[in-house]
């Protein structure tokens, strides 16, 4: 297992540079000219395009940008964020927190809910209760995001006024951010440990909108998957000797089903939690959320090629960090998987 | 597991139980939000409209505008000056007793590292091309321009014995007052910004700033200005700044500033709706007018001037040969001087609808201006004839373009617009409309293209026909005029049209402060150009916002279109709330 570990380790600079070498591979498919366009606001801005393409290199070889990149990066230095207007680095630093903090409020409650909604559908086979979840898989898997983010901000806070609207915080609590001493940089989590609880539930109460949106979409997928994974359990050869055995109803389902039917949830559950951590880019940008995605996404739109490089690097230490625990995990779990 | 996933369902369920009603933003609070993140704090590299509507808050100019007037100015951080030298020496006398955020009071020195600084730096990305054309005769740095040298940059901005700030010019720019109104020419906390790291304001390391883009620099983190606010904290959530107590002028009414960064335009419009957002960026007129007119706590302001221009342009000498199709009168292409015979060019410009793109781009609230200089601008003239769309008289035109043979042939035309630009792309689709319905054999081909794409093509002469537009600098109709018109000017390669009478008078008013002389001049290029029809005009939009009802100061008398850009038309400090 530790070998299995240190190998995965070893991979993380590997896929790093193989990513870089291929997005700054496919950035120079611009022209430096376009690439230039992501320096500039306006038309008269314009007019200094083949100065901009000149002082920043942008007509240099692949080679030469390549390493200067890589140069750069490995003394630490991500280059410079047009996109958030600070350097790469400390975009990250501010950013990732919070999309840490989404995922924490998000990822469980999908695979748990999805979970047991799977399972209780599959225990109700063609029941009510399971044509019902099945609509309901349906219309949360097929709700385009966006629609259903807009929906829930329009009913939910336009409307009924019930929840606060986009964004991390209520206006009266920015000036007091300032105050909290930062531990993780988890806004909800750094509030909690400075005592600040009105700040916590704050920041609570505006996690709930993007957090449903995610748990009504992703959850429908863990469901759906969950489901067809606990029909197919209820029909092998052990549950069957399990009943024959004369186990309880409950255990055979919720102890022998439903332990074997989890394996595919923790590979896709490693797929969620890789998906959020690297920012759940609409999510995020119906809610104001400054997390990672919402970033990311200004970014590209931007032609911010420094931004673009440097998620990339997060999200390839993500998937192999994710995919590594993932693994592990389903080891655990499946006593006939081993890695050594 | 079924207790956990109820317990996660109960917990959403009563933080949301947990609301109270929404209340709305506090009298002493403003908040705004906008699509998109402040590139920048840092005055030297303030060349957007985001960055400058805050920038123009924390930190003060030398002059500003009165009022909702773009043509008289009047002094801010200085409290007079002398124009000597035949116009080329500006003395400025400097208001006293003023602090910075830092603490630190204001001198000639803070002013002289102000403008130094932006001569020496001069980045690409920045606006200070516009300011070292003025003082050091060329838009360049000195890595671009080996003539400037740390001697001339530092004789062009001194502080004399009297403390007062001196100006010199190489030569007369009746435009330069108006330029030291733009917010990126705002005055500076030299001790601050030496502290923090950024230029020591001499030679001995100026070489190593030159060029450099400061959008992220020190300065831009820590902020230190004059202004009536004081930056408290910029985040990935919103930019706070609150009222400066050591601030000189008055006391505002407004003590916080929030401006918070909501990108999806649904989210903005609750907000707005809810009261939790006294201003918005609201999306445009149509927006305004289908979602916000009308509901209850919105009031809008509407009939506001526009600052834009924008035109078609007609090219007299292409050079890009796969964009003349045959490259001859053929019926299949045109020749790279199409656009040359004077014909041509009237019969496009009495093709175009003007109308019709007033009543469906811009909602029947356009209006068809004279020149291509806002009509608010100094030297606009009212009296110019302009085209209308007349199929008699534009059929007329291409009977005698080209010894008939436009007529008799045909042509195909390509043309361009920016890609995502719906107004520009409806504007080519008018005339092309109302082109090939003069004649069979005429065709127009328009074509979509990425905006780099359609800079760099455009300013190379490759583009037949583009549409595109241009924003001010500074309130002067230099600004505009000469980028438009002369054969000098930043636009000269995207049609080519050369005119030695216009080029004349352009010179001339650039080389005058005489204002009744230059509006003459202006006058006289605004008639010659009618005739010439180098530009199809684009009717402009009328400016119109959306704000909240309890918020006081917003007005179409206050509005200032060259302050705070689309959001209000004035500073914060001149804004209350009820």
């Amino acid at each position: 297992m530790l070998n299995f570990i240190v190998r995965r380790l070893i991979q993380i600079p590997l896929v790093m540079l193989a990513l870089s070498v291929l997005i700054v591979a496919l950035t120079m498919l611009l022209t430096p000219a376009q690439r230039a366009a992501g320096y500039i606001r306006s038309d008269q801005q314009a007019a200094q395009l083949e100065r901009i393409i000149r002082d920043r290199g942008l007509d240099q070889p692949f080679p030469v940008q390549y390493g200067k990149w890589l140069q750069s990066t490995l003394s630490g230095d991500l280059g410079f964020s047009k996109s958030s207007g600070q350097p790469v680095l400390e975009t990250i630093i501010e950013r990732l927190p919070n999309t840490i903090e989404l995922t924490l409020v998000t990822a469980i409650p999908i695979i748990l809910i999805g979970v047991w909604l799977g399972t209780l559908s599959a225990l109700n086979k063609d029941r009510f209760i399971d044509q019902a979840l099945r609509v309901f898989a349906v219309l949360g898997y097929s709700l385009p995001t966006f629609v259903l983010g807009i929906v829930l901000l329009a009913v939910l806070y336009g409307y009924l006024g019930w929840l606060p609207g986009a964004g991390q915080l209520e206006v009266i609590n920015q000036f007091a951010v300032g105050d909290i001493r930062r531990y993780t940089g988890m806004l909800g989590v750094d509030a909690l440990l400075n005592g600040r609880f009105d700040i916590a539930l704050d920041v609570f109460r505006h996690l709930i909108m993007p957090a449903l949106t995610l748990i009504i979409v992703s959850g429908a997928t863990i469901l759906k998957v969950m489901r067809n994974n606990m029909l197919e359990a209820l029909t092998s050869d052990y549950v069957r000797t399990a009943r024959a055995k004369g186990l309880p109803e409950r255990t055979v389902n919720l102890k022998h089903a439903r332990r074997n039917a989890l394996l595919s949830i923790i590979t896709l559950g490693g797929f969620l939690i890789i998906g959020l951590l690297s920012g759940s880019i609409i999510t995020e940008t119906i809610f104001a959320y400054p997390g990672i995605g919402q970033w990311v996404v200004q970014s590209a739109l931007q032609l911010d090629v420094p931004s673009v490089l440097g998620f990339a690097l997060l999200s390839a230490i993500i998937v192999v960090v994710v995919s590594t625990l993932t693994d592990i995990l389903y080891g655990v779990v499946d006593p006939r998987v081993r890695f050594d | 597991m079924k207790k956990v996933a109820l317990l996660s369902s109960l917990l959403l369920a009563a933080a949301a139980v947990t609301s109270t009603a929404q209340a709305a933003v506090a009298r002493d609070t403003l908040v705004v939000q906008w699509a998109n993140d402040v590139p920048t704090l840092d005055p030297a590299a303030t060349y957007d409209t985001a960055s400058g509507a805050i920038v123009e808050n924390i930190y003060e100019t030398l002059v500003t505008y009165k009022g909702a007037s773009i043509r008289d100015l009047e002094p801010l951080l200085a409290t007079k000056w002398a124009i000597t030298n035949s116009g080329k020496t500006y003395t400025f006398d400097l208001r006293k007793n003023v602090k910075f955020h830092s603490g630190n009071t204001m001198t000639c020195a803070d002013a002289e590292y102000t403008f130094e600084r932006n001569l020496v730096t001069n980045a690409a990305e920045s606006g200070n091309w516009f300011f070292s054309e003025s003082l050091l005769g060329t838009g360049a740095n000195a890595n671009d321009d080996k003539s400037i040298t740390w001697a001339k940059i530092d004789r062009a901005v001194e502080c004399n014995r009297a403390g007062q700030l001196v100006f010199t010019l190489p030569k007369v720019d009746p435009a330069f007052l108006s330029k030291l109104a733009y917010a990126g020419q705002s005055v500076v906390d030299r001790q601050h910004a030496i502290k923090v790291g950024e230029w020591k304001g001499t030679e001995a390391d100026w070489k190593n700033w030159i060029g450099k883009d400061l959008q992220g620099s020190n300065l831009n983190k820590q902020p230190s200005g004059t202004g009536a606010y004081r930056l408290v904290r910029k985040d990935a959530n919103a930019i706070l700044a609150q009222a400066f107590p050591g601030y000189w002028g008055k006391k505002p009414a407004i003590t916080n500033v929030v401006i918070q960064k909501v990108p999806e335009l649904a989210a903005r419009q609750q907000a707005f709706l809810r009261g939790d957002a006294d201003i918005i960026e609201t999306g445009g007129r149509a927006n305004i007018e289908e979602q916000l007119k009308g509901k209850p706590g919105v009031v809008v302001v509407d009939g506001l001037p526009n600052t834009s221009a924008t035109a078609i342009f007609m090219n007299e000498k292409i050079a890009d040969a796969s964009r003349l199709g045959s490259g001859k009168l053929d019926g299949r292409g045109i020749p790279a001087n199409f656009f040359s015979d004077v014909n041509v060019r009237r019969a496009f410009a009495y093709s175009f609808n003007y109308a019709q793109y007033i009543r469906d781009v811009q909602n029947g609230k356009g209006k068809q201006r004279t020149m291509l200089l806002p009509d608010t601008f100094p030297g606009y003239d009212e009296k110019v004839k302009t085209y209308k769309y007349d199929a008699k008289q534009a059929e007329a035109y291409f009977k005698r373009a080209w010894g008939g043979n436009v007529w008799k042939n045909g042509f195909t035309l390509n043309v361009s617009y920016r890609a995502g630009a719906v107004a520009s792309q409806t504007a080519m689709e008018i005339l092309k409309k109302n082109v090939e319905a003069l004649n069979p054999k005429f065709r127009v081909n328009i074509q979509a293209k990425e905006w780099s794409a359609m800079l760099n093509d455009s300013k190379a002469g490759k583009e037949p026909m583009i549409i595109i537009g241009w924003a001010p600098d500074y309130a002067d109709a230099d600004n505009f005029m000469y980028t438009f018109y002369s054969s000098n000017g930043y636009y000269f390669p995207r049609n080519n049209w050369k005119d030695a009478s216009v080029d004349k008078w352009l010179e001339q008013a650039r080389s005058t402060t005489n204002a009744a002389t230059r509006n003459r001049l202006y006058s006289l290029v605004g008639q010659r150009a009618y005739e010439q029809a180098p530009f199809v005009l684009i009717p402009a939009g009328v400016g119109i916002i959306a704000h909240r009802d309890n918020l006081v100061g917003v007005s179409a008398r206050a509005y200032n279109p060259m302050i705070s850009f689309d959001d209000t038309g004035t500073y914060w400090k001149e804004l209350s709330k009820k």
